[in-house]
């Protein structure tokens, strides 16, 4: 209960802060701001698989207001809402998010970057979203150094202890352009106990030229074992070729047991949770010219509880910036159980003619022992996109398919999207 | 007890500032953007010899981005803004990317077409390949099942 009062305590007091950080520096009308933002409308209309049907209208926004009083500070923030115009099977029409919202402190030297309030943490081991601080620099002798603390922003729908404390840290170090090692350490309580305790090394290495190695290795400090050792050797480009292998081994019981959904309330007969994967793979992929390129693949999937598999298969692209471009695959599940038998189709061609977009998209998967009664599921969309103007955009597409839980499923998507500062020229690439 | 011990922490965190504070390195921050527009799959290599040559966004480059992510997020930010990443790394999403983008079918976007017959397959395949999406952060659709 205290706990949960601390929780509440921190979280209330991001939130303050950073309205009164936002407070000290909001520009005055004559300041340089530069508010960068999108407002992403969609009406989606679906049925699920008892048959009712939905019609739903999402609004995404996202906003970045730079310069803010200073060319150092910033805000940044995204979130959506959801309202069901029509929905027969459920009283919870509306849901919303706020996906990140935080106030940003920037130096002109060192990296040096503090963020303020729901932030995403990508730091070593750690992918979090975290209501609290984050805070980077880049230090003397090539080092550099992260640390966050804060609520966890997380989905509890499995019995645990009611809010949680998490902070960790990440310390880096690199020879540019030869390599860049990382350990981290990351601690998440729950009612002042340990509920997660990982510590991680990260790396990339390039130890000659066409030739590079990352990876991880992430320990679960609570269970006293490895919990992921994940690694790629990338080679080339020789002449347009390249080279990966990768390799990944993940123990489940360590790997999930800081889940706080229920997808991951591992059963045996589904999914052991003492089930050791070892996944390795292998990918040739070639340049024909700077538009076209074959690829060919293969992984192999080692189990220590269940049946093994093999996936083995191609793609063949071609893509022409600003005009369009097309697709095809083949790939061959090949595993010692029924359900790991099939064959996966895919073939897309997209295309830019003035101020439309237009593509087409079909899958198919076709399964050696039919699947309710399916030995084929099959999707098929179309879609455009159309430039009204410079900053707005719309676009609808329609999606059919059949597959072992739909007889026939029709989906259709509208979409209007509006660029607030188009023509400023003050955005990123994406 | 407590406030002696956040007392102590206190203390001893502030000569520790200090240190971090010196050992800043004095070089310049990299740029807030980057400078020029760059293509929709950019080869960074055909102008950055150091470790951002790396970075070549080439066909293969969507798996490996979370190796490169969770070293050097703040090269990432030079040309994404931070939408991009929640348009997949989100907190109860309900919108799949793939739906939000049909229109850019060359994009290695997850769960492609109607995903619910296959995502029982995947999951069985490789679990840990969904768990940094849906291990602690789900959405009403997935809970609709997975309670």
């Amino acid at each position: 209960m205290k706990k949960n009062k601390l929780s509440l305590k921190i979280r209330t007091g991001t939130i303050v802060l950073v309205i009164f950080a936002l407070a000290l520096v909001v520009p005055s009308p004559s300041s340089a701001a530069t508010l960068l933002g999108d407002s992403s409308t969609y009406l989606q209309s679906r049925e699920t698989t008892d048959a009712t049907k939905i019609l739903s209208a999402y609004e995404y926004l996202d906003f970045d207001v730079q310069n803010l009083g200073n060319e150092t500070i910033s805000f940044h923030t995204g979130g959506w809402l959801r309202y069901d115009v029509k929905n027969e099977g459920s009283d919870n029409k509306t849901n919303n998010d706020i996906q990140y919202s935080y106030l940003s402190l920037r130096s002109k030297t060192a990296n040096s970057t503090v963020n303020l309030g729901r932030v995403m943490v990508f730091e070593g081991l750690a992918a979090e979203r975290v209501d609290g601080a984050y805070a980077h620099t880049d230090l003397r002798g090539d080092f550099g150094m992260s640390a966050y603390a804060g609520v966890p922003v997380e989905t509890t729908d499995i019995d645990l202890p009611g809010n949680s404390l998490i902070y960790g840290a990440h310390l880096t170090q690199q020879s540019a352009g030869l390599y860049r090692i990382g350990v981290s350490y990351l601690k998440e309580e729950k009612n002042s106990e340990d509920f997660r305790k990982e510590e991680g090394i990260d790396l990339w290495v390039h130890p000659l030229d066409k030739v590079e190695i990352n990876g991880r290795s992430n320990y679960n400090a609570a269970t006293k074992e490895w919990m992921e050792n994940t690694y790629n050797l990338i080679l080339g480009s020789f002449g347009g070729l390249r080279l990966i292998t990768d390799y990944s081994a993940i123990s489940y019981k360590d790997y999930f047991i800081g889940a706080t959904t229920a997808v991951f309330r591992l059963k045996a007969g589904i999914l052991d949770p003492n089930e050791k994967a070892s996944i390795l793979g292998e990918t040739a992929s070639y340049d024909l010219t700077t538009a076209v390129n074959v690829s060919v693949d293969y992984k192999s999937y080692s189990y220590d509880i269940a049946g093994n598999a093999k996936y083995l298969g191609g793609n063949l692209r071609y893509s022409v910036a600003q005009s369009g471009g097309a697709g095809l695959s083949y790939h061959r599940m090949e595993g010692d159980t029924d359900k790991l038998k099939y064959n996966e189709y895919r073939a897309y061609v997209f295309k830019k003619m003035g101020k439309t977009d237009l593509a087409i998209d079909v899958i198919d998967v076709k399964y050696d022992t039919a699947v309710n009664g399916v030995t084929s599921a099959y999707s098929a969309s179309l879609a455009a996109q159309y430039d009204l103007t410079e900053s707005l955009k719309v676009g609808a597409d329609v999606e059919y398919s059949k597959n072992p839980d739909f007889d026939k499923d029709v989906r259709a998507f509208l979409k209007a999207i509006y660029r607030f500062d188009a023509g400023t020229g003050a955005r990123k690439g994406a | 007890m407590k406030n002696k011990t956040v007392k102590i922490t206190f203390t001893l965190l502030l000569p520790l500032l200090a240190v971090v504070l010196y050992a800043c390195a004095q070089t310049a921050s990299i740029a807030a953007w980057h400078p020029v527009e760059v293509p929709s799959q950019p080869m960074c290599s055909d102008c950055h010899t150091d470790s951002r040559a790396a970075l070549n966004h080439t066909s293969d480059y969507s798996t490996r981005h979370k190796f490169y992510a969770a070293q050097n997020r703040q090269t990432c930010g030079v040309c994404h803004k931070e939408s991009f990443c929640a348009d997949c790394h989100a907190h109860k999403e309900e919108l799949k990317p793939s739906d939000k983008y049909k229109d850019s079918p060359e994009r290695a976007l997850p769960h492609r077409g109607d995903y619910l017959t296959q995502h029982k397959i995947d999951g069985r395949i490789n679990p840990a390949s969904c768990f940094p999406c849906h291990g602690r952060q789900n959405n009403e659709r997935c809970q609709v099942c997975h309670r």
